[in-house]
């Protein structure tokens, strides 16, 4: 490195200090701050802090709350994150091959994806109405108890946020769709390629990428889910729908059990963090990520 | 009848302005009060009016009136992370009546045991002074009453010649009878909260009493009489089997279910006294026809006994401004002021007398009846770790009622978890 080199390094590095230490700050400052928080047995309300080593860790493994939380976690983002990719990558071939009502279609598109997720929530809480509901009226008429019954409320949450952030990928799809250049195309419609082999051949292919990116934003998200069924069922019946965020909510601001609730919070960070390094190692292999 | 006319407005505040507490001296310096409160609903709010009569009569002291968040969730953890975390001091706050011990075990709340005179608080119900008090201490003032009640449709009643259920063994019978008379698929029997909040925990509550036993016990344990317990959580799982209770109670709330009675969808419902007035509006389908009463009893119990809550009014500890914000939390909590907030948006007071007061009884013919239910009401587990009590019991009761658990594992692991999170507290 030349002298030349090695004063533009430093000049680059003072540059970015207030940068980089914001963000120390913000985000590593916290996450230790957690961290030590979760090994600590600690009730402001009854001045208790003292240190517990993995106490929290060991009564949370054998805890059936938290086991649940994680399965439900888990079905929620699997289920989720499938079906809004598949609706978004439909939703984004359909409004690439149709100029009629494409503007109102984008609309509506936005407007479920800007309405605030309390907003939907309560919208989706009249929907799912046992008696007065749209959802049960479709159906033919039935009653069903979507969010008082075990077996109906987190598919019928999976759904309200399917219906909430298909939008964002059929967007992004859509939007990756609009650059493709036509002239691919006809080329392949020179070659006598019909619209089968196209999609294989053409759209598929370069919409993966997209896609990956899609998958990484949403599964982070949905790993993540709070608002709908804090508002929606509360985390029921029988905590069904009650995702690890809202258990380590409750514990936290509720109950007021800090070292507790962080322990819960470390989990799920531990959890987000896992997810993002995979797919940042299939986004790397794709060439996609520094 | 949630409104006042305006001369009868005029009448009030001449007498707010007559009676009530002598005006401090003028202070040299001026003194801003923040005042923290949840929205008060309804079309006439009378909570501006209120401020601006304590301000003119505490000359030098401004009241800024800051709202809450929406949910009370929400609103505990704003006070719990600003009062823990050393945010911006506030000087009245506005507290839900299960939070005051809480608070008060926190150190956040001001001490008002010295700056009360003696036998203030014996205006008020006991079920509101209760959680006033912790440790012997008086730390708020009681300010909004609220107490669970029995709610029927008195016109079903009279047509099969009813009159409201002691127990609730009749009322089963009851609902078992009209619905086989009225032959209205649509007709619900009786509606509570089932949801997985703490509404359930209240309606839980309600029914332990009704069945001669409680949550907490002297001792503190949890459930000290299992088998009673046992019995109210079978009884409520049966009420869902039976189809006495719709099968979607396991997701109602106040409202939910509110509105099913409203709409005339149901025979009883329980709740707070605020649906009372909804049900009484000109456009309600089931005005002139709803009834009050008390709480129907289980096999072991005396009476049926109504939950209590409402608000309460505290003083942040940390105030520069104690003896201002003691004067405003004892004008708001004064006979006159709370006359008003029950005329203006009929939120109940938590001063016996008004249950009484002629003008307020003639805009609220109820509150007699309420009055008197309230003074035979009791207030949830005055402990500073109820919310964990509740936060913890909520999926456990839940499950027994969609029955993934039976009661006794519901009872069982309730109990383990909250050994654990008491281990060195209590």
């Amino acid at each position: 490195m030349t002298p030349r080199q090695r004063a533009d390094r430093r000049a680059g590095l003072l540059f970015l200090a207030p940068a980089l230490l914001a963000l120390a700050l913000l985000t590593v400052y916290p996450s230790v701050w957690v961290l030590w928080l979760s090994l600590e047995r600690r009730i402001p309300v009854f001045g208790v802090a003292r240190f517990v080593g993995l106490s929290n860790y060991e009564f949370l493994a054998g805890d059936p709350r938290l086991w649940n939380a994680a399965w439900v976690t888990l079905a929620f983002t699997g289920a989720s994150v499938a079906l809004e990719l598949l609706l978004g990558v439909l939703v984004a071939l359909a409004l690439s091959g149709q100029r009629a009502g494409r503007r109102t279609a984008l609309a509506l598109l936005l407007l479920a994806w800007a309405l605030p997720s309390v907003v939907t929530a309560k919208l989706f809480e009249w929907l799912y109405h046992p008696s007065a509901g749209l959802v049960n009226f479709l159906l033919g008429g039935r009653s069903l108890n979507w969010l008082g019954d075990p077996h109906l409320a987190l598919p019928g949450l999976i759904l309200a946020d399917v219906w909430r952030t298909t939008p964002f990928v059929a967007l992004l799809c859509y939007a990756r769709l609009l650059t493709i250049p036509g002239a691919l195309y006809e080329a392949a419609q020179v070659d006598g390629a019909g619209r089968l082999a196209m999609l294989g051949r053409i759209t598929f292919p370069l919409l993966r990428r997209v896609l990956l990116i899609a998958l990484l934003f949403r599964t982070l998200d949905a790993l993540r889910a709070f608002d709908l069924m804090f508002v929606l069922t509360g985390g029921g019946p029988a905590s069904t729908t009650e995702t690890l965020t809202v258990y380590a909510y409750r514990s936290l601001f509720q109950t007021l059990q800090l070292g507790f609730g962080s322990a819960i919070g470390v989990i799920v960070f531990a959890l987000v963090m896992a997810t993002a390094w995979i797919y940042l190692r299939v986004l790397r292999r794709q060439g996609m990520a520094a | 009848m949630r409104h006042l006319s305006s001369a009868a407005l005029l009448v009030l505040s001449a007498h707010l302005l007559l009676g009530g507490c002598q005006p401090a001296p003028p202070r040299a310096e001026p003194v801003t009060l923040v005042f923290k409160h949840a929205r008060i609903l309804g079309p006439s709010d009378p909570l501006p009016g209120l401020l601006r009569e304590f301000e003119a009569r505490h000359p030098g002291v401004r009241v800024k009136s800051e709202s809450l968040p929406w949910s009370t969730d929400e609103q505990h953890q704003f006070y719990a992370i600003n009062l823990e975390g050393g945010g911006p001091a506030f000087d009245v706050m506005m507290l839900d009546v299960i939070w005051v011990p809480e608070f008060a075990q926190a150190r956040w709340l001001l001490d008002l045991t010295e700056l009360m005179p003696r036998g203030e608080l014996a205006a008020h119900f006991p079920a509101a002074v209760e959680p006033a008090t912790w440790g012997g201490r008086v730390w708020a003032m009681p300010w909004i009453m609220n107490v669970g009640l029995l709610y029927y449709r008195a016109d079903l009643l009279a047509r099969y010649g009813l009159g409201p259920p002691e127990t609730y063994e009749a009322l089963v019978a009851q609902v078992k009878q009209i619905q086989a008379g009225q032959r209205d698929a649509r007709l619900d029997g009786f509606l509570w909260q089932g949801k997985q909040y703490e509404g359930l925990i209240v309606n839980l509550l309600e029914g332990l009493w009704a069945n001669g036993t409680r949550l907490v016990g002297e001792d503190g344990s949890l459930f000290p009489d299992p088998a009673r317990a046992e019995d109210v959580l079978v009884f409520l799982r049966r009420l869902i089997d039976t189809g006495v209770s719709p099968p979607w109670v396991t997701a109602a709330d106040e409202e939910l279910s509110r509105r099913a009675f409203g709409d005339g969808r149901a025979i009883f419902l329980r709740n707070w006294p605020y649906a009372m007035d909804l049900f009484e509006l000109p456009e309600s389908p089931v005005r002139g026809k709803v009834g009050i009463a008390p709480l129907p009893r289980h096999a072991h119990g005396a009476r049926g006994t109504g939950a209590t809550g409402g608000a309460h009014l505290g003083v942040d500890r940390r105030t520069r401004h104690p003896e201002a914000a003691v004067a405003l939390v004892r004008f708001l909590a004064s006979a006159a002021a709370q006359k008003t907030m029950a005329a203006g948006v009929a939120l109940n007071p938590t001063r016996t007398a008004l249950y009484r007061d002629a003008d307020l009884v003639r805009s609220h013919p109820h509150l007699p009846l309420i009055g008197a239910l309230t003074a035979a009401a009791r207030p949830r587990p005055v402990t500073p770790y109820y919310l964990m009590l509740s936060s913890t019991l909520q999926p456990e009761v839940s499950a027994v009622l969609v029955k993934v658990k039976t009661p006794g594992d519901a009872i069982a692991q309730a109990r383990r978890t909250v050994s654990y999170m008491l281990r060195d507290v209590r």
